[in-house]
């Protein structure tokens, strides 16, 4: 646990369900709408564009960062959450 | 690259082509891809030129277009920006540079660190830099460099870090004019050359390359431009041959001097071959090269030229640094190095006016050599202040000695000459002639060395004489064996002596020593107040008196130092004991409340507690008769200051015990178990996280309880009265079906209206429940009639029972 945030262990914690999209880590409320406005509603939306680019993190940040403008920390804390999350769950 | 005209196909076969896999091309991953795609591309046309200048003017107009998209407010903050991620962003540009990737391994943590000690103290200095900063950090995919990122964030960088870190900004806001990257990066480096900031420097030299040069075109996002710079300047290093570089480092390097202008010399140049390169690239050369490199430095250096270039200087400032240091022999290191820095900053100020400054090969590298030649050098000056010191100690001891000597000397030495000055008085010289006189003075120092002997001897410890004085007979046999003359003056100088009052250095004594003489006839005994004492002698007294005084001030000083660390230790002692006390107050406390509870569930155990039991189950065996002290007083303490604990005596099993009740504060209301509370929001409620209007009068909570952990009988009841505490002002719920046996905890609630379960569905989504955060979703009508068809007909609102229970549904 080297420095991962609450919410990331709260996301990793459990199958993510239907948790919207600002329970991933790095992605607060401003990130999430934007995100919400592209259609990415809900957190298994975005697993699925993280799944779709093949797992590959940095397709992944270079998305996230068109998509919604993350910067590379909160694009990074996401990518690593879902990596992380495909790792348990998938 | 008419990027815009491809198709999906032909994206993923070009993406293919160029060696990468990529995923399915949609509407989402285009962009990405295309992105991809250009780096590729821009990659291989890097190996097939070899990263010449082509390359390096395409990386140089597209940094320059990064330069000029981020129209950063001070060119300052785009161009580490664009450093920085170049250094990390190689990671991404995997093809083909595998041979690169474990050099770039060890110095990343390095650079990370120096990244996020730059990244530390951008915001002191302005705050946009930063904000735009952290975006072209961005681009950093290698996960490894991130990471040093995020963990150098929080770690504190070295001193120099601050000013060397505003020195570049400032350094690089002031070279715009310039036009080579020679320069920035030079002095950027120059600036960072303490505590391993090697990196800082590549990486600046990457930012200010990048932002000098003029823009050709225009990039989306800086990211892309990072990366393509970084791939830039991958290429140039692509080889990585060390060979190759020189030869590369050439081409560029007269290319960079033609716009710096002065300074550029051949010397300098073949130098700069090593230096001039991408951060990575710097590593493998620096491991090869920094010997020499060095070694040509200190050697260019040592002629002080540092008008040709800032690396010169920078590196002669440091040279000159080390070399005063090893000169002087006496400067410390921390002197050397403080000085070292502000001599390089200086140096690098003066040369934004200069122009070029060569860069440092292969930082980590040459630092680790500078640190190591500093060693040397250092050993060396250490060696000659060790010896300077220790030559230093010993003149200082043989003058100590030599003086003592010479004190002792004085003490015991003979009065030759002061006996000639006699003290006699002028009525002397005019009484006798000169022969006489002579005569006279001379008995005078006979008499005074053979008294003095027999003193010395009395006083070393040779009893041969019984007494330290000797009598008038002996001393006139004395004088006989002298002289013949002698006997007849030895009276008339005696008289002589008495006459004077001063001290000739002969004591005359009568028979009564103790009253002083007067007349001639009454000397019994003569005494030298001079004694002389062999030589061993005289030391063996002083070196006693020195002892015996030295010893007895070291047993001053150690009787009060004694003093002092008793009682500090008796101090500590009680502290500790006050310590431990109070720990085992809390143990006592923890134990009795944590009784006291279980007594509460199980109604079968008395409610105190005898303390020897609870004594006997805190402390081990082996341990109670230390602790016996420690709990005495922890008991004291408990009986005197704890309100929450009474002692009582209780006669338990036949025999009386002392025992204690700990006194539970009261609880109140019973009826509900206050655990079930509601906590708070996690977070407020809006358009986002919530729908915009009410779906549906149903609403389905989850999360509000767990069923394995419900003990009691009406637990759900519970629930239902704190359901409708949280929506006391929503008069509109009808029914509330707590799902007992569901695993997340579902309640089900049916409300009047839509506008009610909206209201409902405000005040509970998100709130915390006895721990748990909860949800509420709608449900549709006709489903929620299917599962509880009872509240079909339910319309009447219900109502906390605490507040004021209301009618009820029928069920």
């Amino acid at each position: 646990m080297s420095s991962t945030s609450q919410k990331h262990r709260n996301f990793v914690a459990e199958p993510m369900a239907d948790k919207p999209v600002t329970a991933l880590a790095g992605i607060g409320d401003v990130l999430g709408g934007r995100l919400e406005e592209k259609g990415f509603d809900k957190a298994y939306v975005v697993l699925g564009q993280f799944l779709v680019l093949k797992k590959d993190e940095e397709l992944f940040l270079d998305w996230m960062k068109e998509a919604c403008g993350a910067n590379s920390k909160q694009a990074k804390d996401c990518a690593n959450c879902l990596k992380e999350w495909c790792d348990s769950f998938l | 690259m008419a990027s815009a005209q491809l198709t999906d196909e032909e994206l993923f076969s070009e993406l293919k082509r160029l060696g990468f896999i990529p995923g399915p091309v949609t509407e989402n991953t285009r962009p990405v891809y295309l992105k991809k795609l250009k780096k590729l591309r821009e990659e291989n046309l890097e190996q097939q030129r070899g990263g010449s200048r082509q390359s390096k003017a395409q990386s140089k107009t597209r940094s320059a277009a990064l330069n000029n998209n981020s129209s950063s407010p001070s060119g300052a903050s785009s161009r580490p920006a664009g450093s920085r991620p170049a250094r990390p962003g190689r990671k991404s540009a995997v093809l083909g540079f595998s041979s690169d990737e474990s050099d770039a391994e060890a110095p990343q943590k390095r650079k990370g660190l120096n990244h996020g000690a730059k990244a530390n103290k951008a915001p002191g200095l302005s705050p946009s830099p930063n904000a735009r900063l952290s975006p072209q950090i961005s681009s950093n995919t290698s996960l490894s460099d991130t990471g040093n990122v995020r963990k150098s964030g929080g770690g504190n960088p070295t001193f120099p870090s601050p000013r060397s870190v505003s020195l570049n900004w400032g350094s690089r806001a002031k070279s715009s004019a310039a036009e080579a990257d020679g320069v920035n990066d030079e002095s950027g480096e120059e600036e960072d050359c303490d505590a391993g900031q090697g990196e800082l420097k590549s990486r600046s030299l990457n930012g200010s390359r990048t932002s000098h040069l003029g823009a050709l075109k225009t990039r989306p996002t800086g990211d892309y431009s990072d990366s393509d710079e970084e791939e830039g300047v991958g290429g140039n290093g692509k080889p990585g041959l060390p060979k190759e570089q020189p030869r590369r480092a050439l081409h560029r390097g007269p290319y960079a001097y033609k716009e710096l202008g002065p300074g550029g010399t051949d010397m300098v140049s073949p130098r700069r071959d090593e230096l001039e390169l991408g951060p990575k690239r710097r590593d493998p050369i620096g491991a090869n090269k920094p010997g020499h490199n060095f070694t040509r430095n200190y050697s260019e250096n040592h002629g002080g030229e540092a008008d040709t270039n800032n690396h010169v200087s920078g590196r002669e400032a440091k040279d000159g640094g080390v070399y005063s240091y090893t000169n002087s022999g006496l400067r410390s290191r921390f002197s050397a190095y403080s000085s070292v820095s502000p001599q390089i900053y200086r140096g690098t100020y003066s040369n934004h006016s200069r122009g070029p400054t060569p860069r440092r090969p292969g930082p980590d590298d040459e630092l680790l050599q500078q640190f190591k030649r500093e060693g040397e050098t250092a050993s060396s000056a250490r060696f000659s202040a060790h010896y300077l010191s220790m030559c230093l100690l010993t003149a200082a001891c043989l003058f100590f000695l030599t003086l003592g000597f010479m004190y002792l000397r004085m003490r015991g030495a003979s009065e030759d000459v002061a006996v000639w000055r006699h003290p006699f008085g002028s009525e002397f010289d005019e009484a006798y002639n000169e022969t006489e006189k002579a005569l006279v003075l001379n008995l005078f120092v006979k008499l005074h060395e053979y008294l003095a002997v027999v003193a010395g001897d009395y006083d070393c410890g040779n009893q041969q004489n019984r007494s330290r004085s000797v009598p008038i007979e002996e001393v006139e046999e004395y004088l006989q064996t002298q002289n013949e003359k002698f006997r007849s003056f030895l009276l008339v100088s005696l008289e002589w002596v008495v006459r004077t009052g001063q001290d000739v250095g002969i004591r005359l004594l009568g028979a009564e020593s103790s009253e002083p003489l007067s007349d001639v006839s009454e000397i019994v005994r003569l005494e030298s107040t001079h004694p002389r004492m062999p030589f061993t002698c005289r030391f063996r007294r002083a070196f006693f008196n020195v002892i015996s005084k030295v010893l007895l001030l070291a047993a001053v000083v150690g009787g009060v130092w004694g003093l002092v660390f008793y009682v500090k230790f008796r101090w500590r002692r009680e502290e500790e004991d006050t310590r431990r006390m109070y720990d085992m107050v809390e143990r006592i406390i923890d134990v009795l409340r944590s009784h006291s509870e279980a007594c509460q569930e199980n109604q079968e155990l008395q409610p105190y507690l005898p303390i020897p039991h609870v004594r006997d189950s805190l402390v081990q065996p082996q341990d109670r008769n230390k602790m016996k002290k420690v709990w005495d007083r922890a008991v004291k303490f408990l009986s005197a200051n704890e309100s929450r604990i009474r002692t009582e005596t209780q006669r338990i099993g036949g025999s009386d015990f002392l025992v204690w009740r700990w006194l539970q504060p009261s609880l109140g209301d019973k009826n509900i178990p206050p655990s079930k509370v509601w906590q708070g929001k996690a977070f407020p409620l809006d358009r986002r996280n919530s729908p915009p209007n009410s779906l549906t009068p149903c609403l389905k909570i989850r999360n509000m309880f767990d069923p394995v952990m419900e003990v009691g009988e009406n637990w759900d009841l519970a629930i239902h009265e704190a359901i409708l505490e949280k929506c006391s002002d929503n008069n509109g719920i009808v029914h509330i079906a707590v799902d007992k046996n569901s695993r997340e905890g579902c309640v089900y609630v049916k409300c009047l209206s839509a506008e009610h379960s909206g209201k409902a569905f405000k005040a509970l989504h998100g709130s915390w429940f006895d721990g748990k955060l909860v949800t509420v979703k709608y449900l549709r009508l006709d489903r929620y009639h299917q599962r509880f068809p009872q509240a079909q007909s339910c319309t009447a609102p219900l109502h906390s029972a605490r507040l004021h229970s209301a009618s009820t549904c029928p069920s």
